[in-house]
């Protein structure tokens, strides 16, 4: 692929040996053998294209532009030849009143044949009014729309758990589609962004085999979410022997050590980030030097953070704000409760002594 | 006073006990070390595998302690009188009114405590409550050695959530259990000293010395 990314994606003749090598790149994404490939170019380069509607919502459009960079198949080859894009804010020529009515043809058009695929977050808090698109809110906009499609691709963690909006307090109440959508098929592409992969491996499965693949009990599908990152680590051998990067920058850090004391949550995140790795320069946040900060999970902005630190804080109840971490609130406990061991034990020696005092005092009476 | 010989705990109860500690203890050790190992490798192509090494330590006595926990469990319904559970959780009137009388007695305020052939009812609530942390320990350790198993994903997920919600539940239910090792231990000696029933050597035994005909001991010594 050319370095120069704009013209490349959005050039539509592509070659048949790029279009195979993308279609067996989504083929081994998936885990398919080799002999599903065929069947997969034959999905993948029929005429019939399916219907998209991406609807944005509570978002930076960070998944967007990383499924830009997107290389097998690229954006051009997805929008042009396998999907038909129909409603895409930010990809779409049409603008204003013209980008609705598309919206509204092609669901008209298409009722129960579309894809639609979310990105961002729905606030649901009174009535929806924290996110509004051509003067309707988010909610009534997904309330319409998802119910008529074939299926709903929620991308990103914003569109599959809340995101950083429904991290604590959540002011706008924000949801994932799956809080929302019960009675279409969901199937949830998370993280901060997603691999494009993952995307375009989900489309592809369901292009070939008119179903979604296999999820897991998030609703993600398990050939990209069904490991951990720490699991498929590069540097999971120093994990195991021992060597850590102590601080960022130090010696250890240098040579490529484990980030597991600085932070890194590979551990309990479950994704394919050092399997495929991103944007065809083979990098991914640890190959770069940095943790993972679990972007795939649910509710990653409270259970993850401090990125820097192992596990997260403890909320003293009652008392609103304070956070300290679970070793300094276990130890004072461990110490009051040493404390009043030690204040028990204490009383009972004293009181044996006075006891004792009376006993001698009467014995010398006697 | 005239004492007389009776057995409290049966040979399983003991095993029980002692596979329940020692694992604890050998599971603080290497949890702590997991959690923020502290020994690092110098060198590399060195013949040291500590993580791996640590964490192998700390599954083996996790098996040994789901084990010990299932004994306990079988125990509650068809250990001795002692043992199981109607013999000392708070649920009859003589336990309820028991908790009480302990309660008082570990207070100084009475001489006379709540003593009886089997766990006084205040140790026995706590004990319950300990069981209920170490099944939720079972559960949350489980479901972070099995990550990908679907049945320990859907379990600790209802109970806990993600696996780094896991993790912190697991970490935090630790410390429950270094607290009560330290006033379990602090009772059991206290004990001990007050009244002279062998509480100490009835875990290593099974017997206890009682006022011969009568179930509690008497009056503090």
């Amino acid at each position: 692929m050319s370095r120069n990314v704009c013209v490349s994606c959005l050039d539509p003749r592509l070659s048949r040996r790029g279009f195979l090598k993308g279609c067996a790149m989504a083929a081994a994404a998936l885990g398919l053998s080799d002999s599903m490939v065929p069947r997969m170019v034959e999905a993948a380069s029929s005429p019939a294209r399916p219907p998209v509607v991406w609807l944005h919502f509570q978002e930076c459009t960070g998944c967007t532009e990383s499924l830009l960079r997107a290389s097998h198949p690229d954006i051009g080859r997805l929008i042009l030849d396998l999907i038909s894009l129909d409603y895409h804010e930010t990809v779409m020529a049409a603008a204003g009143k013209q980008a609705e009515e598309v919206l509204h043809e092609t669901v008209s058009k298409h009722a129960g044949k579309f894809i639609c695929v979310v990105e961002g977050g729905i606030p649901t808090k009174d009535g929806g009014v924290y996110c509004k698109i051509a003067g309707r809110t988010a909610l009534e906009i997904l309330k319409e729309v998802a119910p008529q499609s074939a299926a709903v691709i929620a991308i990103g963690t914003c569109a599959t758990f809340g995101g950083i909006q429904a991290a604590y307090p959540n002011p706008t109440g924000a949801v994932g589609v799956r809080d929302l959508v019960h009675d279409r098929p969901v199937v949830n592409i998370s993280g901060c962004p997603p691999n494009p992969i993952s995307f375009l491996g989900t489309v592809l499965h369901y292009l070939t085999f008119n179903r979604f693949p296999e999820l897991d009990g998030l609703g993600r599908p398990l050939f990209a979410y069904g490991r951990r990152n720490h699991d498929q680590c590069e540097r999971r051998a120093h994990f195991d022997e021992g060597r850590y990067v102590e601080q960022f920058g130090d010696s250890g850090h240098l040579k490529g050590y484990c980030l597991y004391k600085v932070g890194c949550k590979g551990p309990g995140t479950f994704a394919n980030c050092p399997a495929v790795r991103f944007n065809d320069v083979d990098v991914w946040p640890v190959s770069a030097g940095h943790g993972c900060v679990g972007c795939t999970e649910p509710g990653f902005w409270d259970t993850m953070t401090p990125f820097y630190e192992r596990l997260p804080g403890v909320r003293i109840p009652g008392d609103e704000g304070i956070i300290t971490k679970a070793e300094d609130v276990g130890l004072k406990v461990l110490g009051v409760a040493a404390a009043a061991v030690g204040i028990h034990a204490a009383v009972g020696a004293g009181k044996r002594l006075v006891a004792g005092k009376k006993q001698e005092k009467a014995d010398q009476k006697e | 006073m005239l004492y007389e010989r009776k057995t409290a705990w049966g040979f399983l109860f003991r095993l029980y006990h002692w596979s329940f500690a020692l694992s604890i203890l050998a599971l603080a050790v290497t949890g702590f070390y997991i959690h923020d190992p502290w020994i690092s490798t110098a060198n590399e192509g060195s013949g040291s595998f500590p993580m791996a090494d640590w964490r192998y330590c700390h599954f083996i006595a996790g098996y040994v302690f789901t084990a010990a926990v299932l004994v306990r469990l079988y125990l509650l319904v068809f250990g001795n009188r002692e043992e199981s559970f109607l013999g000392f959780a708070p649920v009859t009137g003589r336990n309820i009114k028991n908790v009480f009388t302990t309660l008082a007695y570990y207070l100084y305020l009475t001489d006379r405590g709540g003593h009886r052939l089997g766990h006084n009812a205040l140790a026995g609530t706590f004990y319950l409550f300990t069981l209920l942390f170490a099944v939720l320990q079972m559960i949350s350790g489980f479901s972070l050695l099995y990550p990908e198993s679907g049945f320990w994903q859907t379990v600790a997920g209802k109970i806990f959530g993600v696996q780094q919600e896991i993790r912190f539940y697991h970490f935090v239910f630790m410390w429950y259990f270094m607290i009560f090792a330290l006033v379990h231990v602090y009772i059991v000696v206290w004990n001990d000293v007050w009244s002279p029933e062998g509480l100490i050597s009835s875990i290593f035994t099974g017997d206890k010395f009682l006022p011969k005909g009568q179930e509690g001991a008497g009056k503090r010594a």
